[in-house]
């Protein structure tokens, strides 16, 4: 049986919303393996000394799961989410802090998971705004024109190509964009879209009911800024703009450019930014930092690292762009 | 002719790259044989004949002309691969399974020589000259 990861990112509600949601992940009817909170407060506390708290560690003692109070880095909770990626798991619910899953939304997501399948997300209703989402197409070509899907009560199994929030996904297979701003607009569409292209089937299901309570204090993106959100949309327009094209990001020596061009031929509509146009012909590195903000996750080093590889080095290049 | 690629790219820090082959002036001495040194500006001359800072064609063309070729875990290596000639690698910390080629004779002393973590910066590593394998194993290689 897979193992699953609770993450959850807070900050400002440590006496509103997120004890209802604490509550509700710890009676799911499917138990998570392991829960972890990212404390991301400009103030935070040991909540090991409020009682409500005491009684939440107790309950997940006593049910056996295993639970974690991490102190985030206030960089955002795109760098939360990819923490939390790189944890182990194979597969990873994320819950918002104002968002209260019912008792069986995991056994219902869960329920969907298996090898094609990339992410898996259920309704998110905001009461009183409820919009009719049966038509909602969830392909990313419409996501000016169309609410999100999971607004919306979901009747039926509808495979779409991207999430809006509080799903299950298949962990340490994409990366989050830590090249966004602290707010990480998009960044949860950024991500299911980038297992879509990955070729995992990205599902929304029936049954699976979310409250989100959209507290209007606290939370994970309370930065107001609006140069954050404007710099977050324009990576966002810029990736979707090549959304057509595989983004190969050569940021390394000229060497792993010699093993990568031997690859290349066989990557279909390849986009190539490059340090060594004269062995791999591309654009210019820096042109890529400015399109997608960050270029960490074309960091064939860093992937190796995380898979613990021992296979070669063409070998990684082809796990990362075949 | 055999080609020598002696040193690894520099380290930022200064300190000696750790994948560099400790024993080649001992090696050279040894050889005999036409070599020509290629590397870049800066990096010691070992040999007469040392091609510095030469644009990847003219290195390709070399490689083609030359017997062999003796280098380090540097980026030649991989070019003399991707032109199909067959070398010498002399390994130190980093691992012939995941950074070298099949193709070439990997000269690595042991595997307990290599640094449990492959991919961090080279700088945190430091150069120790009993990693690497003898010149004698090497010569007894060069005759293949």
């Amino acid at each position: 049986m897979s193992k699953v990861l609770c993450s959850v990112a807070t900050r400002g509600r440590y006496f509103t919303t997120l004890p209802l949601v604490l509550n509700a992940i710890i009676n799911q009817s499917k138990p998570v393996d392991k829960l972890v909170i990212f404390d991301d407060n400009d103030e935070p506390q040991d909540m090991r000394k409020e009682m409500i708290y005491q009684y939440f560690f107790q309950m997940l003692q006593h049910k056996g799961i295993e639970w974690e109070w991490l102190y985030a880095e206030k960089k955002g909770q795109h760098h939360i989410h990819q923490a939390a990626n790189n944890m182990g798991y194979e597969w990873v619910w994320r819950c918002d802090d104002d968002a209260i899953p019912e008792p069986n939304v995991l056994k219902t997501l869960y329920s969907h998971i298996g090898d094609d399948i990339g992410a898996v997300g259920g309704s998110v209703l905001t009461p009183p705004y409820t919009p009719d989402t049966r038509a909602v197409t969830g392909l990313i070509d419409y996501i000016d024109s169309e609410p999100n899907i999971q607004w919306g009560v979901i009747y039926e199994e509808k495979q779409v190509e991207h999430l809006h929030c509080t799903f299950l996904y298949r962990a340490g297979t994409c990366d989050y964009n830590l090249g966004l701003s602290r707010v990480a607009h998009r960044e949860e569409t950024l991500f299911t879209y980038s297992l879509h292209q990955k070729g995992y089937k990205i599902l929304v299901v029936p049954e699976a009911i979310t409250w989100h309570m959209k507290n209007p204090q606290g939370g994970i993106r309370s930065e107001t800024r609006r140069e954050m959100y404007e710099h977050d949309e324009q990576i966002f327009r810029n990736i979707l703009g090549h959304r057509d094209r595989t983004i190969v990001v050569l940021n390394c020596g000229l060497g792993d450019h010699i093993v990568f061009s031997r690859i290349l031929p066989s990557i279909p509509n390849a986009e190539v930014y490059s340090c060594y146009p004269e062995v791999v012909p591309g654009k210019p590195i820096a042109q890529a930092i400015q399109l997608y903000g960050d270029l960490d996750r074309w960091n064939v080093y860093k992937k190796m690292d995380q898979w613990k590889w021992k296979d070669s080095l063409e070998a990684a290049y082809r796990k990362m762009y075949l | 002719m055999i080609i020598i690629a002696p040193y690894a790219q520099k380290l930022r820090t200064g300190k000696l790259n750790p994948k560099n082959y400790p024993y080649w002036e001992e090696l050279i001495s040894k050889i005999d044989e036409p070599i020509i040194q290629v590397g870049v500006e800066g990096e010691t001359q070992l040999v007469p004949d040392f091609r510095k800072n030469l644009p990847i064609a003219e290195l390709r063309k070399l490689i083609q002309e030359c017997r062999t070729w003796i280098g380090v875990d540097s980026f030649f290596q991989h070019l003399a691969w991707d032109e199909g000639k067959k070398g010498i690698v002399l390994w130190g910390p980093s691992d012939p399974l995941i950074f070298g080629h099949p193709e070439n004779i990997n000269l690595l002393k042991d595997r307990s020589c290599l640094v449990d973590n492959q991919f961090i910066w080279w700088e945190a590593t430091e150069h120790r000259n009993d990693r690497f394998v003898k010149p004698k194993e090497i010569l007894e290689h060069l005759k293949e």
